[in-house]
Order: C-alpha cells, then sequence, then structure tokens
C-alpha cells in the first residue's frame, strides 16, 4: 500500500516542491504541486499564514484536494516553496 | 472564539472538520530537510493534554485540560493534532485588527477572548447589534467561516462576558440593563467569570446556592468572609461591575491587558522523567533566562525566588530564597533556584522543574565589581535588543543547544511573543 492510500496519515516533512502559482490583487494563489515526481491539484486555499524566522518572514499555505491536506511554506526571499506537513484521511 | 485552536486547524484542513480532534499542548517538532516525522493522531502523545476539543470532541464528553490518555479514553475516535501557535497568533492578531477598525477602546483578555467598548459608537442596543453582526461577517471573510464566535453584549465586562457564554457556538446574546438579574438568575455560581469552584463550595457552605441568594445574602457577613473579594462578590450578584476596558494600546502588554504583575514563573514538564541532574540542570537555566527576559523587558527586577520540582510519582517540594539585591540576570536567577532544586534529588525521577520570581520592583540591581560581572549586564541588553528585534529563540547559551522546549499552545500568551 503506497503512502497515500493508507487509512489516516499525518506526518511532517520539509521537502523542496514545485507549485503553480497565480497572483492577483497583491495575493498569491497556489493551483498545483509537484511532489515526488506527481502533481497534486490543489482544490482549496483553506488559510494563510505568516511566521517569522530570524529576520525573515515566511508564509503557509494550508491546501488541501480531495483527500489531502498539505501546509505549503513559501520563503519570499528565495520564492522557495516546500511541503511541511501533509494528512490524509481515507 | 469558539474551540479556538480546534475551529482554526477545521479551518485549514477540510479533512478534520466535523470530526473530534484534540490540540494538543506543546507543538510538535520540526522536520529536517528530507526527513519525515510520523504523527501520532491515533495513540497517547506523551504527557501532554488537551489545549483545545473541537466541538465534536467536548459533545463526546472531551473537556479542556484533561491529559490525552484520558480523552483517548473517553472518546477512541478523537484526533490528536498537535498545536501550532503562530498560526493562532496570527488569527488573534487578524481579528484583534477586525475590532479595533470599529472601536480604539478594545481589550484582549486572553488569546481568543476580547472586550470591546462600542458605548460611544453604537449608542443603543440596538446598534451594537448591528456592529455584532458586522464584526461576525468580517470574521467570517477574513478569517475563515470555520473560525466562530460567540458575542456577548452587556452593560458591562462581566455581563458581557457571561452572556457571550450563554449561546455556542456562534451565538449572540444581548443583555440589557434590566435583563441583567434574569441572566444571572438562569446560571450557577461558578459560570460567573471570577467565581471558581473553590469560591463556589465556600459560598454553598455559607447556604448560598444560586445569585438570588447571593444577592439577599448580607454584605457585612460576605464582606467579613471574603474581605474585599465579598463587596465584589455582591456586586457581581447584582450584575454590577465597575472595571472598564484597559485598551491594550494604550495600556497593555504586546496587546494583553495588563495589571502590574506580582510575579513572572515558568515550568516545564520534561519530555521524560529523568534522573540525570544535568538535564534538570539546563531545562532550569532555559527557564531562568525566559523569566528574566520577561523581568527585563517589562523593567522589573525579582527579590525572591521560589524554585519547584515535581517527581515522577506527582508528589512535589518548593522552597523560596529572598535576597536584598534585585536581579533581572537569569544565571543569577538559575544559581539561586538550583541551590533550591539542587539539594531535592532523592534519587526518584524528575517530571517537572519550575521557578517563580517575585518580590519585584523597579530598582536596578548593584553595579558588580568583578569584571566579568559587568562584562554579562553589558551584554545582556544587547540581547535583549536582538531579541525585541527577531522575537523569542533569537540566541541561546551554549550549554542550552541540546535542551528543546516545545512550544506550548496553551495559555495566555504564545511562546514566540514573549
Amino acid at each position: 500500500m503506497s503512502f497515500l492510500e493508507s487509512k489516516r496519515m499525518h506526518e511532517l516533512l520539509n521537502d523542496p516542491i514545485d507549485v503553480l502559482v497565480s497572483f492577483k490583487d497583491n495575493r498569491v494563489f497556489p493551483h498545483t504541486m509537484r511532489w515526488n515526481q506527481k502533481d497534486y491539484k490543489i482544490k482549496d486555499v483553506n488559510l494563510v499564514h505568516s511566521a517569522r524566522e530570524g529576520s525573515k518572514r515566511v508564509f503557509f499555505f494550508s491546501v488541501s484536494d480531495s483527500n489531502n491536506y498539505f501546509k505549503l511554506k513559501l520563503d519570499p526571499e528565495v520564492l522557495e516553496w516546500r511541503l511541511v506537513e501533509l494528512y490524509t484521511d481515507g | 472564539m469558539n474551540s479556538y485552536f480546534a475551529s482554526v486547524e477545521q479551518q485549514a484542513n477540510p479533512l478534520l472538520r466535523g470530526k473530534p480532534i484534540g490540540i494538543t499542548g506543546k507543538h510538535g517538532s520540526i522536520a529536517m530537510s528530507g526527513q519525515r516525522i510520523k504523527v501520532n493522531t491515533d495513540g497517547v502523545h506523551d504527557r501532554s493534554v488537551i489545549t483545545t476539543a473541537s466541538m465534536e470532541a467536548k459533545l463526546l464528553g472531551v473537556k479542556t485540560a484533561m491529559s490525552t490518555w484520558e480523552a483517548r479514553k473517553i472518546c477512541p475516535s478523537l484526533i490528536l493534532w498537535p498545536g501550532d501557535p503562530h498560526k493562532y497568533s496570527e488569527i488573534t492578531e487578524r481579528f484583534n485588527k477586525i475590532y479595533n477598525d470599529f472601536t480604539t477602546k478594545v481589550e484582549a483578555f486572553s488569546v481568543d477572548e476580547s472586550f470591546l467598548d462600542v458605548t460611544e459608537e453604537a449608542g443603543d442596543y440596538f446598534t451594537a447589534t448591528f456592529i455584532a453582526q458586522m464584526i461576525r461577517a468580517r470574521l467570517r471573510a477574513e478569517c475563515g467561516e470555520h473560525i466562530t464566535a460567540s458575542i456577548g453584549i452587556g452593560p458591562n465586562k462581566l455581563m458581557a462576558k457571561l452572556a457571550s457564554e450563554s449561546m455556542k457556538p456562534n451565538g449572540l446574546t444581548v443583555t440589557r440593563p434590566e435583563d441583567t438579574l434574569k441572566l444571572l438568575d438562569s446560571r450557577e455560581l461558578d459560570d460567573l467569570c471570577g467565581i471558581g469552584p473553590r469560591i463556589k463550595q465556600r459560598l454553598n457552605m455559607l447556604g448560598i446556592e444560586t445569585f438570588k441568594q447571593l444577592r439577599e445574602f448580607p454584605l457585612d457577613s460576605l464582606e467579613s468572609e471574603f474581605n474585599r473579594y465579598g463587596t465584589w462578590l455582591h456586586e457581581a450578584a447584582h450584575g454590577r461591575d465597575s472595571n472598564v476596558i484597559q485598551s491594550s494600546t494604550v495600556h497593555g502588554l504586546r496587546g494583553m491587558s495588563t495589571e502590574t504583575p506580582k510575579s513572572y514563573g515558568h515550568s516545564y514538564t520534561l519530555p521524560r522523567n529523568t534522573h540525570d541532574k544535568l538535564i534538570v540542570k539546563r531545562y532550569l537555566l532555559g527557564l531562568a533566562d525566559k523569566v528574566a527576559w520577561r523581568m527585563r523587558r517589562d523593567n522589573f527586577a525579582a527579590c525572591r525566588i521560589t524554585a519547584f520540582i515535581r517527581y515522577g510519582d506527582f508528589s512535589s517540594h518548593a522552597e523560596q530564597r529572598t535576597f536584598y539585591i534585585p536581579t533581572n540576570d537569569g544565571h543569577k536567577l538559575f544559581q539561586v533556584a538550583w541551590q533550591i532544586i539542587g539539594n531535592c534529588f532523592a534519587g526518584e525521577p524528575v517530571r517537572l522543574v519550575g521557578l517563580s520570581a517575585s518580590k519585584l520592583t523597579h530598582k536596578p540591581g548593584q553595579q558588580s565589581l568583578f569584571k566579568k560581572e559587568q562584562k554579562i549586564q553589558s551584554v545582556l541588553p544587547a540581547l535583549d535588543s536582538l531579541q525585541h528585534r527577531y522575537g523569542t529563540g533569537v540566541w541561546t547559551r551554549g550549554s542550552l543547544v541540546k535542551t528543546h522546549f516545545k512550544q506550548r499552545s496553551s495559555g495566555f500568551h504564545f511562546d514566540h511573543l514573549v
């Protein structure tokens, strides 16, 4: 059984990912993410928040598709996206 | 806010909506690049408590401050979720900003409760209700539809809080001055903010079971039993409260309402019980630094240290030392605390350590005659300015590099903001 097929799973990670985004009204909207050579279409952006990491501010996007919840981290200084949390249920 | 931390998580993660979830007290680890840390949502988190239960979990009997094992026993389907204080503090900031758009008189009472004085802006209860509805719409738009609030409108803080707790979740209760006694009489004594279970018990022993009986009880008898608190009880039973909104922008400290503090303290439950003196010593030093930083930030120094230790069997020991020269240096606080704690090792495993600094004064401590201590004194302001600028955790002592304090997601302050 692959990881995403298992029943309930909550993991903390720190994997670099590719994210396709659009910009509107000075805001960023992630649409698709590629992780482990697989594309995931983002259905909903549920919450966006920021946190300070030393001198810089990073942004967290809590997004989901039908079966998975992903927490993505954007470092605006280097424009790097990382997948930092994954939860899947069913 | 209703089931605050749980509803923020349900907003962020739709797979948690409609399910019983419990936010656990301490934040999980941070994964390094390429690393995967499995979070056990089914099993029992070690030594943690439920800081917030979702509405669904509350309906199944899970309560705040319940240990995770007890909560799982009551509700086997409970999903345990490690709290995320950064997320919650930003949402707190977001809704306090919304409140400030409606009135300048906003008092942040806790991380998820605020008092707003809209007397001038509203003028009457109808307009106050309209303002409440506008606030609710803004909360929904800017924080998310799953983060809900119960709003109470009343003639004073005490009645507004009681009213807000009358209907959950997402309630709006208006209590006009003429309705206060009716509201009080429909509630238990300990539903009122300021009456805890012990006071309720003492009141019961005096034959007082209801607010009506409390109102009818002679004031002088109440005062002889409770001193000044007796006067407060008498006034509260009549729905009167003279406390005014302490606007956090004027009087507050980092968004929280404040009175002059009587003490500063920190305690920490160790990741596992330990016999190792060095581990306990390191945690105590870390706690002393936290206490010292908060005192320096607020321009206080302490003349008394209380240190406490709790053993694996939940027995505990606390002792205090008083000194003449006030200090707010973490290392000095630690030295005094360690004199107490270090003598308490009797071979039993230690579960928790803590210290508290009291007898506070604004007077600066005496300048040391020794060069080494003078150097440390000159370093502290530099470290403080770094901490002011970049937040908690920006520096640590070399001896504490391997001592990791997990962030709490409970209490009145978020760790990263103090």
